[in-house]
């Protein structure tokens, strides 16, 4: 998504996914200290020293809050307020067809109908 | 035919571009696969040395010159099974400053090739012509090294592409007054792409989300090579990440190929590294790149992630 460096979530500062889990945030959060570190090669030639300190304090922000279970959670009720969130590893059926056969009741084969007819309590 | 071309480009000169394109090769050869790599270097052309084997005909001049009636027909065998090389053409001249019908031929030989897997080394820099063999690849590999130098050549060479993928589509819809304004606009910060998108999407959102999508199309790999330490390795994914950031593309890190001696020996002797050093950390590096690179033909062929236009 286009968006301004100051319009990105904390999720999206720290390179990790909405679900990651603590381990990941501290690691999001150390590959991202590294990366907007003073004198950082990464940053050479592109990113202003201002720009660099203002990333820098969003990153501290954004790792206070995520690894606060509880200003975690008051965060994402936020952030799905402003935009539902998919994850990407979500189960989904690539096609209407396959979705009607899978949820299609079983077919009642002929042994099952004259069982059904001879059998009182199947 | 599962057909793999893959270029291996950059902004700098000395980054080792052939020397990860030779040994590519080499280890994908070695695997029973048909390759055939191509000297695309159109200004200092030395994939053959890499390989060991001497300056000769034919050559890609000689397809280009229309004295061979293919490009199959420049591909020699080496000494190893299984892979062909087109050498580079000594006539660095002409070659350097190819023609445009001339370089849409290659573009189209080199899709017609019969061989399963098409390696092309690229040349130092932005020429028209290094740009479009980069991005006509499936996917284009960016080669750096943990120099202030390199990665600055890097961010360069990345903003070329861009900037040229940005115009093909611009002169594709006819609306090449925005050229200009993206030339004016592009140059002023590390922004300023997300601010020449914000203003087109004001102004014009139909050519702004065609443009956008263009963009996200474009879904280059990165390779540090020279590593010396894990922070030149964790340095690759910082620039990685940097670049999804603010030149707003889809880069790939394939991951870094560690520094070593044995490299500057080979060259010296003339024989190909790879095949004489398989139990190497580079050769190892090599050889999960080409793995991360098979899987990355879907990385790059399957629709980027994430396009939500932007409110404009």
């Amino acid at each position: 998504m286009l968006k301004r460096i100051e319009d990105w979530n904390y999720y999206e500062l720290l390179s990790v996914e909405r679900t990651a889990s603590q381990d990941e945030i501290w690691e999001g959060y150390q590959a991202a200290l590294s990366t907007y570190k003073d004198g950082s090669l990464a940053l050479y030639g592109l990113v202003s020293e201002v720009e660099r300190g203002l990333i820098l304090e969003r990153i501290q922000e954004a790792f206070q809050t995520l690894r606060d279970p509880d200003k975690r959670k008051e965060y994402d009720l936020a952030l799905l307020r402003h935009a539902p969130y998919f994850p990407p590893q979500a189960p989904f059926r690539k096609s209407v067809g396959k979705l009607e056969i899978e949820e299609a009741p079983p077919r009642k084969t002929l042994g099952a109908r004259l069982k059904r007819l001879f059998v009182k309590n199947p | 035919m599962d057909k793999r071309i893959w270029a291996i480009g950059g902004g700098k000169g000395g980054t080792g571009k052939s020397f990860i394109a030779a040994n590519l090769g080499l280890h994908l050869a070695s695997l029973d696969r048909e390759v055939v790599l191509i000297d695309a270097d159109l200004g200092a052309p030395n994939l053959h040395t890499l390989l060991g084997m001497k300056a000769a005909h034919p050559d890609l001049g000689d397809f280009l010159t229309g004295s061979l009636p293919s490009l199959e027909a420049a591909a020699v065998e080496t000494p190893y099974k299984n892979l062909r090389l087109v050498r580079g053409s000594e006539n660095i001249l002409f070659i350097a400053n190819l023609a445009h019908y001339r370089k849409l031929r290659l573009l189209r030989q080199v899709r017609q090739l019969p061989a399963p897997n098409v390696i092309l080394d690229l040349g130092t820099g932005s020429s028209f012509n290094t740009l479009d063999f980069f991005l006509s690849a499936n996917p284009g590999v960016v080669v750096t090294t943990p120099e202030p130098t390199s990665i600055e050549n890097t961010y360069l060479f990345l903003k070329s592409c861009i900037m040229r993928v940005l115009k093909l589509y611009m002169d594709h819809y006819k609306i090449r007054d925005l050229h200009q304004k993206m030339l004016d606009q592009i140059e002023k910060n590390s922004q300023s792409l997300y601010g020449f998108f914000k203003s087109l999407m004001e102004t014009d959102r139909s050519y702004g989300t065609i443009l956008y999508r263009a963009l996200r199309g474009f879904r280059p790999c990165l390779v540090m090579n020279k590593a010396r330490d894990q922070e030149d390795v964790l340095l690759g994914r910082s620039v990685a990440d940097v670049v999804r950031k603010y030149l707003l593309i889809d880069m790939k890190y394939l991951g870094a190929v560690p520094f070593d001696e044995e490299v500057h020996d080979s060259l010296r002797a003339l024989r190909p590294y790879y095949p004489d050093h398989r139990n190497s950390a580079a050769a190892k590096a090599i050889r999960q790149m080409s793995e991360e690179l098979a899987y990355s033909i879907e990385f790059t062929l399957r629709t980027p992630p994430e396009i939500r236009l932007p409110d404009a």
